[in-house]
């Protein structure tokens, strides 16, 4: 599969070029499609599973199927969102067939170990205290900790960038729903990325930071008061 | 708007990363953490967060997984 590796890989422009060259019957199009769309697949079927090996398994299932039922897809829709879909009902019925699954539920644990308990400002610069790699395994274990329907709603909406409205409906919930689990998502992430990125200062200045937040709470409850 | 508490302030970080919500909310939510020191780090650190994330596209697919699906697409396609 080398013959489309000059491929200009780019816009949606590109997917429908290449979908239509497959479906005429040139198959050796699909690799540039996979060679886009592959590292998304992935991310998306390991939010869902939480582990490479079931991972691999369904980003293989994934573009198989995709291969397979190229004519259903349809042009009103991006070939990305199509695809995503595939991808997680795929990821979904492997996590649902798994022994022992894990719940799914929100549970009131969850909801209250994501209400925000650090409150120290973050170092302007964490590339001067962690190298760019060292950065990305962080994220990556941070990602990895959230409960599974959280990391998926943070991965579609705030990695592949997927709007409210495609990310509820490849994941098959409301869009409410999910943006409360993406609520969730973010302050467990940036409660978990905290310990990490934290500026390091003195007692003496959080007390007088603690102080001035009591004095700010009086003035504007004072001033919210007098003007009623 | 009333005057907003700390848990309602919260409960809408997304919207505002978002820039999701009524301008009436916005201005309520910008005015709280004016003068809320803990709201603001909240606000701030998560938006921090979500830039770091997108800044260092987690989760690359290791060769090995890689080559295995070319592999078995090879096996696919050739077969179609």
């Amino acid at each position: 599969m080398t013959e489309y590796a000059k491929f200009p890989i780019t816009g949606g422009e590109d997917d429908l070029a290449l979908i239509e060259l497959v479906l005429a019957g040139d198959h050796r199009a699909f690799e540039p499609l996979v060679r886009k769309h592959e590292r998304r697949v992935f991310r998306v079927v390991l939010a869902v599973l939480g582990n490479v090996e079931d991972a691999e398994d369904a980003m293989q299932d994934t573009f198989v199927k995709a291969f397979r039922h190229l004519d259903q897809f349809r042009r009103d829709s991006r070939f990305t969102t199509w695809l995503t879909r595939i991808a997680v009902n795929e990821a979904l019925q492997k996590r649902q067939a798994r022994k022992n699954s894990v719940s799914l539920q929100e549970s009131p644990e969850v909801e209250s170990k994501s209400l925000p308990g650090r409150f120290e400002p973050w170092t302007s610069n964490p590339e001067k205290l962690y190298g760019k790699q060292e950065i990305r395994q962080l994220v990556e274990r941070a990602i990895q900790a959230l409960p599974p329907i959280y990391r998926e709603t943070l991965v579609l909406r705030d990695i592949e960038e997927m709007s409210a409205e495609e990310a509820a409906g490849v994941l098959g919930i409301t869009v409410p729903a999910l943006k409360s689990r993406l609520l969730r998502a973010r302050l467990l992430l940036r409660e978990s990325l905290s310990v990490h990125f934290e500026e390091r200062r003195q007692l003496s200045t959080r007390i007088l930071d603690s102080a001035k937040q009591v004095g700010n709470m009086m003035r504007a409850g004072l001033t919210r008061s007098a003007g009623r | 708007m009333a005057m907003l508490s700390c848990k309602e302030v919260l409960a809408h970080v997304s919207d505002y990363i978002d820039e999701e919500g009524s301008a009436e909310l916005r201005r309520a939510l910008e005015d709280h953490i004016s003068w809320c020191r803990r709201c603001r780090v909240v606000f701030d650190t998560t938006g921090k967060a979500l830039k770091i994330v997108l800044d260092v596209e987690p989760f690359e697919v290791p060769l090995a997984v890689s080559a295995r699906l070319y592999t078995r697409l090879e096996k696919v396609l050739s077969e179609s």
